[in-house]
């Protein structure tokens, strides 16, 4: 397994915030997936020694400079995932590639959801349910991932 | 009792080999709370704002690398555009340019016309109005608001609270400038209002954004006021923020309700919303008023305000005065 170390973490953080950047607008910007989110909850099981909570909410708190929202929101919203990500780490590791895109799910649904509670009390209107779409492009990108080689275990898998 | 979770963590993951600091739990609710005081700042406070701006500034080297493949895009396709179009496109911009000055030619007389008979009345003079042509850069990330984001900013005089056009009409203001880049609140955003008259006879009133479909309200106004569906609304320039005469939108449906005394009045904006990528940043001049008039002028710009509850009483107390000062700059 190559030594995962904070530079690869950093850049690769640093690419998923580019492709945040792209201007995405309409259909696509509707459906685009958190790429920030996907990285962290990949680094959080990867390795949670380098990537932990306080990660989550930097880079949570870079999203909420560039969606131009209060700051704080997207913050809270990682915070949150990346607990639920950190603290079944262990399991996460040991589950197989539907177990584990499940989890994915689940979490990016959590964080989804957190941001449009704290919308809704900012008095945004929901829009119904296309509004977790990203979550579900989310985990077509992570299943796509995997299927071209990313390993998304920890060192307990091999493959 | 947050203790005792913690405990129990520890106990059941936590061998004594594997020591990473503070527990997850901890550390889930020392960011939580740091991320619950930034929103309360950010959103009660003004301290952020200018953190905000040089933040974004640092960004922008990573915007510019992030635009480039559509920058490309559309660099390549402007390159290989074919000549038969480009031939069209000389054609139609010709004969609009002709049309144009045709019509800014009975302009120019209006206006000197317009100056002689202001001269007479002993009002003021109106002035022109600066503008900066800008490019949208992309369009806002937060899907729960309506914004998109130029490519003009303080480095080039922009200020927020300017009104930004395109060719067909209003499309909203300029909310927060950054050194590279501003955001424009659309007019279709729920927390943007804009001061209107109809067009057919004068009547003003306050349209809001809906927010969600690309549509604006005007939810002050009695059921039996004089309003028709197809009815064009302009700005009324009482606001000092938007330029007179600008086409706004079209009233497309108006519902009366037995329940309330106000009429729901929808309108769909005339500029183009969402399918421009230039526009037009425009100031208005500032004007050497009476200070008694000035003041009476702030009362009524709602457009900067970010509350519909505030409004709601500043238009019925401040729209009626203004009326009568604003009366000789309306050509009646």
């Amino acid at each position: 397994m190559p030594q995962s170390n904070f530079k690869t973490v950093y850049i690769s953080l640093l690419m998923a915030l580019i492709f945040l950047l792209v201007p995405w607008s309409g259909f696509a910007l509707k459906a685009r997936p958190d790429f920030l989110l996907l990285v962290i909850i990949f680094w959080l099981i990867r390795a949670p020694n380098l990537c932990n909570v306080g990660t989550a909410w930097l880079a949570g708190l870079i999203a909420d400079l560039v969606t131009g929202g209060i700051f704080g929101q997207y913050a809270l919203a990682y915070t949150v995932t990346a607990f639920f990500a950190v603290v079944y780490q262990r399991r996460l590791v040991l589950f197989n590639h539907t177990q584990q895109l499940l989890y994915v799910f689940i979490l990016l649904l959590i964080s989804q959801f957190t941001l449009l509670v704290l919308k809704v009390m900012a008095g945004a209107e929901v829009w119904g349910w296309s509004y977790f779409l990203p979550s579900l492009t989310g985990i077509l990108l992570w299943r796509l991932a995997v299927l071209l080689g990313l390993n998304t275990g920890g060192r307990a898998r091999g493959t | 009792m947050a203790l005792g979770f913690n405990q129990k963590l520890e106990q059941q993951q936590e061998p004594a080999f594997f020591v990473r600091g503070p527990s997850p739990f901890a550390r889930l609710v020392f960011f939580s709370a740091l991320s619950l005081a930034l929103i309360a700042t950010d959103s009660r406070l003004q301290y952020l704002s200018n953190i905000r701006q040089h933040l974004v500034a640092m960004l922008h080297p990573l915007q510019v690398i992030a635009n480039a493949p559509s920058q490309l895009y559309h660099d390549v396709t402007d390159y290989f555009s074919t000549q038969s179009r480009l031939v069209n496109e000389n054609k139609q911009l010709r004969q609009q340019a002709l049309e144009h000055s045709v019509a800014l030619q009975q302009l120019n007389t209006l206006a000197l016309e317009n100056n002689h008979l202001r001269d007479l009345l002993k009002t003021n003079q109106a002035l022109a109005e600066t503008s900066v042509l800008g490019e949208v850069m992309y369009v806002g990330r937060d899907l729960f608001r309506k914004k998109i984001i130029v490519n003009r900013g303080t480095q080039h005089q922009i200020i927020a609270g300017q009104a930004v056009i395109d060719a067909t009409g209003v499309i909203g203001q300029i909310t927060r400038v950054f050194p590279y880049s501003s955001e424009v609140t659309l007019i279709t955003d729920k927390s943007l209002a804009i001061p209107v008259q109809i067009e057919r006879n004068g009547l003003r009133a306050i349209a809001f954004g809906r927010g969600r479909d690309n549509t604006l309200d005007i939810p002050y106004l009695p059921a039996n006021v004089d309003i028709k569906t197809g009815d064009k609304l302009v700005t009324s320039g009482i606001d000092g923020i938007y330029p007179t005469g600008l086409a706004v939108a079209t009233v497309t449906k108006i519902t009366a309700t037995p329940d309330s005394a106000y009429a729901r009045i929808t309108c769909t904006p005339t500029g183009g919303i969402e399918n421009h990528r230039h526009v037009l940043i425009v100031s208005m001049p500032i004007r050497n008023e009476d200070p008694s008039l000035e003041a009476e002028i702030d009362l009524t710009t709602p457009a900067a305000s970010t509350k519909k509850e505030g409004n709601k009483t500043n238009k019925k107390t401040a729209a009626k005065p203004t009326i009568k000062p604003t009366k000789p700059n309306a050509a009646e």
